[in-house]
């Protein structure tokens, strides 16, 4: 076993310590250590998306994250955007737009989204197709998702 | 007397409806089996072959067995009773003295953790003796090729006798499929124009945004719980009952959502057996979860396929025959891709008129990985290859393609030579309303026209239709699904299902048919379909079948039900029940439309008394039609879908770089039941169409698969999509849930083929292979590709 | 997978350096590299995990003397939001536009493309164009050295710089470029981002009537390293922009270039896009 390391950070919200090993990922931490399993492992590379979380309100695939590097930073998941008015409209919107199948890549598309339209509050279709084309998704054909995110001011 | 409506008096059928499931998965709390983790659970690797053909000489497992925290470590010598599994029994989970894939799987570890799985994997040294690698069906076709299953397979039964479970297959040949109607000889004479090529479709895989997964428990009575993605739990169980000696009727199968199907999940593979065997030795749960890399090595394919076809027609565009061989690589075992050609038959014989047909199939044994059933299930081949030959026909005879098209397309009421009835038929309307809004006719010509031009961007436009089944299909002996349905004394009603829900949205049509009988809110359904020891036997999600069967089953149960609350209010008010109706949650008068209770109200009333059986029980099987005969003929669904789609491409000649622009879709999905779902249904199976024709490929070269990731295997994304316009043909079906038909399958299946008409039409180039990838297409404009070739003899 | 004994958070760049004299440190910043590599074991960690995303004076882009010093934890994200890489290096705005994709974009540093030298690596590309140098940092025997090295230097193989062991990559320093300088660059691919190059191109140039003048031309892909294309730069330098000249230019890019077959593309594929990319963007250079 590598060597292990206190950290301590903002876990939705709330403060938390956890001891983890230097080769972990963020991702890991999240699912196994945490039991936060809304992120999801995809690919473990970078290439899919489903693993995106918010860290200082930038999002970042969490499989490519050191979970030892979470130390002293915010970090947000799919369950931290609960009592979130964005994410609330963005999971209404998801859900009213039929932009969900299968599931497996929506928590990671919502927070890709949260991050696009936080920075841009009223992207239009090019750059919402733009911001997520870091997330997969096999059911959808991402028409929906696209519409779902372009909407999501809107509702609610 | 006061009664409020409930619900919305008009019909759910046809509206936006969402999701069920989508605000949990849009939450993260939807448990996935990989979000599943049981008390004193082991966690499973397994060891997989490093050759693609060896004998295995030995396996020495002592190093692994003997580290911290290992609880099993198995290999076959562990198992004296293993049987095969796979759609020809040829294939064991655990390799005895050989290995025919670098899938092949040769130990398994259960473990405390993952990594000390992982690193116990790494302490087993396994001796092998390299044998010659057969690459391609070319290669397993040459005469002294090795025989990759050139010996039977001797199983031992648990009373000590042994018993052949798969006989040798000399020549590497695993199956064979052979149809023919008419006379080709004749349809060539009558032909005025013949066209002839030889096509290669490539190898994809479903790609499934969660990766395989399984959970194995026994209790202390030996029964077992499996936490599985399969699509056909009942079948599934049957199965293991006989993989493990044990009474099918013990083994229960919870199905979580799961990340995605796309047939995937129709056969049973190795893994599970696997962890079934460490849950059985240890006796604690064990899961086994794939990487995103062994997802890539180690789960099905789309069946690649070798095609050279041959049609012919008159000058008057009338089909005359049309003559088919293909070699399908089944890879080192045998899974549904060598079943395909029972779909690919039926484009090829049925999808136009063709008086005189030939078909031929030789699934071929190599040392490659082996093709499951993928979304379209042969058919997206067979369109591919018939839908190039229908243009080069139509421009052989200097006919406009869609006149041509129309010319051969079938009607209702046909009954074609092979034995399917369309007792509705939308194909002509499809062609004419994919036609006509995408301008196809004016931009085919003009596009032509604009060949010489020196603009090196061209566009061009093309077309393809599908035929496929839409009504359940005889693939087992019957195709049936059962529905319990319970009612509450508030009227909430319970829809237990066989049907399993995979993400295409099966529980919320099946929910508003239910609603749309009793006349209560969506809210008021609470939909079961995830458990074999609750829900009714079903054959499982395949074949576009759920809505079509498990719908129907739903909508009796539902009638049951509507039957007694009718029949109680005709007690009640002195009426009879035909007088009476129920809609937006009330009982009303049908004459007057007034309203008399609520229907929650009156069903309180009959649980309070003495002879409620407010819990009904129905099954629904396709309607007669007659199983296919040894020759292929008879029907085999009780109704199908057409498609026409019609795209525009881009071509960048400097760079061979083909955009998808626009997809005009037409599809006769006999009526929409939920508007939001199959608009779903459609867009997704497009995008999947056009990752199979432009950019994903899996690269197998010398039985290695080169890209196993998402950085080389290419899914299309978000930016790429093309705007799509989707027309649904309404046909009513007669026997259809509300006159629906299946769906699931039917818009991946057209897109490659459409695509390939366009490239030819933007530049004059014809390209027989998949998929076009830049340099594909940049290697054919130049001249330089090497096209496809029949080398396997016949 | 090596046993990591040790795991360092330096906080300051000296910090750092005599970190890194101890030997078999594995640095990281984004980890979008390092953490896939490592999980397939294409990576080995050393003994020493050593992560400098908190050492607060690599980040950042400062205007210096001469031009610009971007620091190593500048974020691909934050070239993209940069006026000043935007107006005034437009290539490399474009490449951090068509960089991977936002979650990587938001993790990835230019240090960290830059350390792991891939043959396609997106940045290096238009850094080549702006003749960029990089600055490394050391620590041999208690005070900081500093070593200023071209890119065409630093970039030595396929994933091998000419960094050591001891050194900290700390910047990548741009002058700014002459007046009239306009840059462009291009990336072979199917889809905006989220594409490993098949074949990449920058190019630079002052417009001089209408001539080029200071042409400068670097290629991705195409070579063990990215790299600078002497003999199309030659071809171009001082000439006006015509048919002739891109001709010229085109055939003279196969002096320059030593592509490969991979799975990506074959060796013959990379020349005709080089050759049809590069006349492509100087016929929009003659035009614009």
């Amino acid at each position: 076993m590598s060597a292990t390391v206190d950290i301590a950070f903002t876990l939705n919200g709330v403060e938390t310590s956890i001891r983890v090993p230097v080769t972990m990922s963020a991702l890991e931490m999240m699912r196994d250590a945490l039991g936060l399993t809304g992120t999801k492992y995809g690919c473990g590379e970078g290439e899919c998306g489903a693993c995106t979380i918010l860290v200082d309100g930038a999002t970042v695939n969490s499989c490519l994250l050191f979970a030892v590097d979470c130390d002293g930073r915010d970090v947000v998941t799919i369950e931290g955007l609960a009592a979130n008015p964005l994410g609330e409209r963005l999971r209404a919107s998801f859900v009213e737009h039929g932009a969900v199948q299968c599931g497996f890549c929506t928590p990671g598309f919502v927070m890709q989204s949260h991050h696009v339209l936080t920075k841009s509050p009223h992207a239009d279709a090019e750059e919402v197709r733009r911001g997520v084309e870091g997330n997969l998704c096999r059911c959808t054909g991402y028409k929906k998702i696209v519409e779902a995110i372009s909407a999501a001011e809107r509702v609610g | 007397m006061n009664v409020r409506e409930k619900a919305s008096g008009d019909t759910l059928i046809g509206k936006r409806i969402p999701k069920m499931d989508a605000p949990q998965k849009a939450s993260g709390k939807t448990r996935y089996v990989h979000d599943i983790n049981l008390p004193g659970q082991l966690h499973a690797k397994i060891l997989r072959s490093a050759h693609a053909h060896a004998g295995i000489r030995s396996i020495d497992v002592s190093q692994a067995r003997s580290l911290r925290g290992v609880h099993a470590v198995i290999t076959a010598q562990d198992l004296p009773f293993q049987r095969p599994i796979g759609v020809a029994k040829d294939h064991l989970p655990l390799k005895r003295d050989r290995v025919r894939s670098l899938r092949d799987e040769i130990a398994a570890v259960a473990a405390d953790t993952e990594e000390i799985a992982e690193a116990a994997l790494k302490l087993i040294r396994v001796d092998y003796e390299p044998l010659p690698v057969v690459a391609t069906a070319e290669d397993a076709l040459r005469p002294g090729a090795p025989a990759l299953h050139g010996e039977d397979l001797v199983c031992v039964n648990r009373n000590g006798t042994t018993e052949v479970v798969h006989r040798a297959a000399p020549g590497n040949v695993a199956m064979t499929f052979d149809y023919s109607q008419g006379d080709i000889a004749r349809g060539e004479t009558e032909s005025d124009a013949i066209v002839e090529d030889v096509f290669w479709l490539h190898y994809v895989t479903h790609c499934c945004m969660g990766v395989s997964g399984v959970i194995a428990e026994f209790d202390s009575n030996g029964n077992l719980t499996l936490y599985s993605n399969s699509q056909v739990p009942f079948l599934h169980r049957r199965e293991f009952g006989e993989l493990l000696g044990m009474d099918p009727g013990r083994i229960r199968i919870i199905q979580p959502p799961i990340g995605g199907g796309f047939g995937s999940k129709l056969d049973i593979y190795p893994f599970e057996p696997i962890a079934i065997y460490l849950a059985q030795i240890t006796q604690r749960p064990v899961k086994l979860v794939f990487t995103r890399e062994e997802e890539f090595l180690a789960s099905p394919t789309r069946q690649p396929v070798l095609l050279k076809m041959r049609s012919g027609c008159t000058k008057d565009g009338i089909l005359t025959f049309r003559d088919v061989e293909t070699v399908h690589d089944n890879g080192a075992y045998t899974s549904w891709g060598a079943t395909t050609p029972f779909v690919m038959m039926q484009t090829i014989s049925s999808l136009y008129r063709v008086p005189n047909c030939n078909y031929q199939t030789r699934a071929i044994y190599s040392n490659n990985p082996y093709a499951g059933s993928f979304r379209g299930y042969g058919n997206l081949q067979a369109t591919f290859a018939v839908e190039a030959h229908m243009d080069r026909l139509a421009e052989s005879i200097g006919m406009d393609p869609l006149d041509f098209r129309l010319k051969n397309a079938q009607d209702p009421g046909e009954v074609t030579p092979q034995g399917m009835n369309f007792r509705t038929c939308g194909f002509k309307d499809c062609l004419r309303i994919a036609a006509e809004r995408s301008d196809y006719q004016r931009k085919h010509r003009d596009n032509v026209a604009r060949w010489r031009d020196p603009d090196p961007i061209k566009r061009g436009v093309g077309m393809a239709s599908m035929l496929h089944v839409g009504g359940g299909a005889k693939i087992y002996q019957s195709d049936g699904c059962g529905t319990i349905l319970k009612l509450d004394d508030f009227a909430h009603v319970t829809l237990i299902t066989g049907a399993s829900e995979i993400g295409q949205g099966s529980e919320t049509v099946l929910a508003q048919l239910v609603c749309e009988e009793l006349g209560l809110p969506l809210s008021s359904v609470t939909v079961v379909n995830n458990d074999t020891d609750v829900t009714p036997w079903d054959v499982g999600v395949h074949a576009s079948r759920t809505t079509f069967i498990a719908g129907n089953s739903a909508i009796g149960a539902a009638r049951k039900a509507k039957d007694k609350i009718l029949a109680a209010a005709a007690v009640k008010f002195d009426g009879k029940a035909d007088e009476y109706d129920l809609k937006g949650g009330i009982v009303v008068d049908r004459r007057t439309g007034n309203g008399l209770i609520e229907i929650d109200k009156l069903i309180r009333s009959l649980h309070f008394s003495e002879k409620a059986e407010l819990v009904m029980t129905t099954f629904y099987y396709e309607p007669p039609s007659q199983h296919q005969d040894k020759k292929f003929k008879g029907d085999v669904s009780a109704a199908y879908a057409w498609a026409t789609q019609v795209v525009e491409v881009e071509v960048d000649t400097r760079t061979g770089i083909v955009r998808l622009l626009k997809v005009n879709a037409a599809h006769d999905v006999g009526r929409v039941i939920n508007r939001l779902g199959i608009e779903g249904q459609i867009e997704g199976g497009i995008v999947m169409g056009q990752g199979y024709a432009l950019t994903e490929d899996l690269i197998v070269d010398h039985a290695v698969v080169r890209n196993p990731n998402f950085r080389d295997y290419k899914l299309v994304t978000a930016p790429e999509i093309p705007e799509m316009d989707v027309s649904f043909i309404e046909t009513m079906d007669g026997e259809g849930p509300q006159g629906a038909k299946g769906v699931g399958e039917a818009p991946a299946i057209c897109v490659a083929a459409a695509v390939a008409n366009a490239i030819y039409n933007a530049t004059g180039v014809r390209i027989t292979a998949l998929p076009f990838t830049p340099e594909r297409v940049y290697r054919a404009l130049r001249g330089q590709a090497k096209p496809p070739v029949w080398d396997v003899g016949s | 997978m090596t046993r990591v004994e040790r795991y360092l958070v330096p906080r300051t760049i000296a910090e750092a350096a005599g970190g890194l004299r101890d030997g078999n440190v594995t640095i990281f910043a984004g980890g979008t590299d390092l953490m896939p590599q490592s999980k397939s074991g294409k990576a080995k960690f050393g003994t020493c995990l050593m992560n400098i995303r908190r050492i607060g004076e690599l980040r950042g882009i400062k205007r210096t003397a001469s031009g610009f010093s971007i620091g190593a934890l500048t974020t691909i994200t934050d070239l993209r939001d940069s006026p000043e890489i935007k107006v005034g290096f437009p290539a490399l705005w474009r490449a951090s536009d068509h960089f991977a994709s936002d979650q990587i974009r938001n993790a990835a540093t230019i240090g960290g493309n830059l350390a792991n030298a891939s043959p396609a690596g997106d940045t290096l590309v238009p850094l080549l164009v702006f003749d960029a140098r990089v600055v490394l940092v050391s620590r041999p025997n208690g005070a900081l050295q500093t070593r200023t090295i071209p890119m065409t230097e630093f970039l030595v193989g396929p994933g091998k710089t000419s960094r050591r062991p001891d050194e900290l990559l700390t910047a990548v320093e741009m002058d700014a470029p002459p007046p009239g300088f306009t840059s462009r660059f291009f990336k072979f691919g199917t889809r905006p981002a989220l594409d490993i190059s098949t074949i990449s191109i920058g190019l630079g140039a002052v417009r001089d009537g209408e001539k080029l003048r200071n042409v400068r031309v670097a290629i991705g892909a195409a070579a063990p390293t990215p790299i600078r294309a002497p003999h199309v730069e030659e071809a171009l330098e001082g000439k006006v922009v015509d048919g002739a000249t891109i001709a010229a230019a085109v055939s003279a890019a196969d002096c320059d270039i030593r592509p490969i077959s991979d799975l990506r593309a074959s060796e013959w594929y990379r020349h005709e896009l080089v050759h049809n990319m590069l006349e492509r963007m100087l016929s929009d250079v003659g035009h614009g």
